[in-house]
């Protein structure tokens, strides 16, 4: 009943441990994910960027065959999440957008009671959780129940009891959203770790520095649709090596200014929220470029800055990109 | 490097992995007995870390059968009252059924909460079969229910002078019955969780169904003596045939063959309850 889609396939692509094949997943009308392909391979850690309601979840829920795909193929671990989905379960660890414990029983005994299920004995039960509570900075709050945590700390709980069954890939979805950051980076900590130790992770996240820290690449999904993947350096190469971001004055805004640099060949990325405009130019010599166009146009600027690409122009370049496509 | 776990046929056996951390000491997963038991357990801690639960579930049983008794008793007895039985006699099987019934809508409940605090997704998310849970909950809430009545009838005999005419042994098996229809009842409630997801609208379903199907049944007053229209509605009530059999084992009267239909009928809502629990609790959260 259960085993490996393809017992050849799985052997000889080894190494793919999340594999997504023109995924898509409807919700009526409303398409969630949009013929999404991604594959991560063992011992990295995929990143899944995308803003609200892009479909980041709704993959995570496929990807751990907690819902089924309208069409298209998903496999973790070698085996296919719809055919067998138990084969999938065995070798995953999840640790959803929305806590998941008992807030009926404490902190340890959720641990104990997870180790149990997965057949471990009382005793390696008990270490296991005392392992996991150490390793979270849990021992203190180990006998309270999480109903009595701070939202960070049910939040630690929630990812302690994700690896309870030393999972093979893990599934992070938003996992530092409420942390503080000292939290955050002990979280990161614990993830290069488990994959220093072979762990496949796919995190998704709104947070641009924690996929660039984290993430060995990136898919960004837009709409239920991947508008972008590579590494975070593959990334800032599509939008240009070096961002300058002129701050128009109130006379021009970023319409005008937008159309004034598309004419003088530069590709102007408006930033309404900060009445800005980002330009992707080769190198730091080409500023005189966005200057003298500027100038041309007769378009006064507030202030001009220039920095070194971040994830953050990339994301907002491609995000802006594909909204002006589907408008 | 290798890649132990893929393409192993199931179960995978825990290849030791050269690397540390992963993968080091997986467990071979549960049996469906052993995660039932795991999760029976959990529920049952909850019950005595939380005893205001258990005393809530006895309030209702125990109002009933102070005040129907003294009220009743006080107003005289109706034309078709079987001789010789006092009205505490009477009443005891139906307060018994009742908690039956109350306890039952609690299996759901307690379903409903698994599936608010995310407990039902992160069993999901495992190699747990997830049909464990549900029976762990209604086999926890059957210990609760027992636990209830036997309060109930501690205290009928102690504060009411309660000794019905059967003797104890009848009446552990009236009260055996009044268990036994909490467990298959509290199927149809688990089901209507599976398929309702909320609270709320749980326990107006309970309301809805539960005090008509009381009233409207031999609990209170002999069938014969309910108006024309609820004595229809009282006659096709499994719970006239639940109650009647506590009363007959419990009174030593004639009629416990009405555990026949009883018991059937409750079987068969337990099954039905059952495929449709399950096949609820599929459907993606
Ligand atoms: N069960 C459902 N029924 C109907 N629509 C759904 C359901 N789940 C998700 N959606 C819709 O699918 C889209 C993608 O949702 P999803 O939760 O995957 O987004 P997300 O990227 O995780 O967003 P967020 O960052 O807010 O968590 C949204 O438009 C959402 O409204
Ligand atoms: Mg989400």
């Amino acid at each position: 009943m259960s085993g490996p889609t393809s017992p050849t396939a799985a052997r000889t692509a080894g190494d793919i441990m999340i594999e997504a094949d023109g995924v898509s997943r409807a919700f009526g009308s409303l398409r969630a994910l949009d013929s999404v392909s991604l594959s991560a391979r063992r011992g990295t850690v995929l990143g899944l960027l995308g803003h609200n309601g892009a479909g980041k979840t709704t993959l995570v829920n496929v990807l751990t065959a907690a819902l089924p795909p309208s069409s298209g193929r998903a496999a973790v671990a070698g085996f296919d999440v719809t055919r067998a989905p138990r084969e999938v379960r065995k070798r995953i660890g999840l640790t959803g957008q929305f806590a998941s414990v008992d807030p009926q029983l404490s902190g340890r005994d959720n641990l104990v009671l997870l180790a149990r299920l997965l057949g471990a004995d009382r005793r390696s039960a008990r270490v296991r959780a005392d392992e996991l509570l150490e390793l979270f900075g849990l021992q203190g709050f180990a006998s309270r129940r999480p109903g009595t945590y701070s939202g960070g700390l049910r939040r630690r709980l929630d990812l302690a009891a994700s690896l309870v069954g030393h999972p093979d890939v893990i599934f992070l979805d938003e996992p530092t959203t409420g942390l503080d950051p000292s939290s955050r980076l002990n979280l990161w900590e614990i993830v290069e770790d488990l994959v220093a130790g072979g762990t496949t992770v796919l995190l998704t996240t709104q947070y641009l520095d924690e996929a660039d820290r984290l993430a060995d690449s990136i898919t960004v999904l837009s709409a239920g649709a991947v508008i972008a993947s590579g590494t975070a350096a593959e990334l800032k190469a599509q939008v240009g090596t070096c961002t300058v971001t002129v701050t128009p004055d109130s006379a021009a805004g970023p319409a005008v200014t937008c159309a004034a640099l598309r004419q003088a060949g530069l590709e102007p990325v408006p930033d309404r929220e900060n009445g800005t405009v980002a330009v992707a130019v080769e190198a730091s010599k080409d500023i005189a470029q966005v200057i003298r166009a500027l100038d041309r146009a007769g378009i006064g600027a507030t202030a001009l800055s220039f920095r070194e690409p971040s994830l953050d122009d990339v994301y907002l370049a491609l995000a802006g990109r594909s909204a002006g496509a589907a408008s | 490097m290798t890649t132990p776990s893929i393409g192993t046929p199931n179960p995978a056996p825990p290849v030791p992995d050269p690397a540390p951390g992963p993968a080091a000491a997986v467990w071979n997963g549960s049996s469906t007995a052993t995660q039932i038991r795991v999760l029976t357990g959990r529920s049952l801690r909850a019950l005595v870390s939380d005893p205001g639960v258990l005393a809530f579930g006895l309030f209702q049983p125990v109002i009933i059968l102070f005040v129907l008794t003294q009220v009743f008793t006080g107003m005289g007895k109706s034309a078709h009252f079987p001789a010789g039985v006092s009205y505490l006699d009477f009443v005891m099987p139906a307060v018994l059924v009742d908690n039956a019934v109350q306890s039952a809508v609690q299996s759901g409940i307690g379903v409903v909460d698994d599936l608010k605090n995310g407990m039902v997704a992160r069993l999901r998310s495992l190699p747990i079969h997830p049909a464990s849970l549900l029976v762990a909950r209604s086999l926890a809430n059957l210990v609760r229910a027992a636990i209830q009545i036997a309060v109930v009838i501690v205290l009928a005999v102690v504060v009411l002078g309660y000794s019905p005419k059967g003797g104890a042994g009848q009446l552990l098996a009236s009260a055996g019955l009044a268990v036994f229809i909490t467990w298959t009842l509290g199927w149809a409630f688990i089901a209507a969780a599976t398929w309702l997801r909320r609270a709320e609208p749980m326990q107006n379903l309970s309301v809805i169904a539960l005090i008509p199907l009381m009233f409207a049944s031999s609990a209170y007053i002999p069938v014969s003596d309910l108006p024309e229209w609820l004595r229809v509605i009282a006659k096709v009530n499994p719970l006239t045939y639940a109650i009647d059999t506590a009363r007959a084992l419990a009174l030593d009267l004639p009629g416990a063959g009405a555990a026949v239909p009883a018991v059937l009928i409750s079987a068969g809502i337990a099954v039905v309850g059952g495929v449709f629990a399950v096949v609820g609790l599929r459907r993606p959260l």
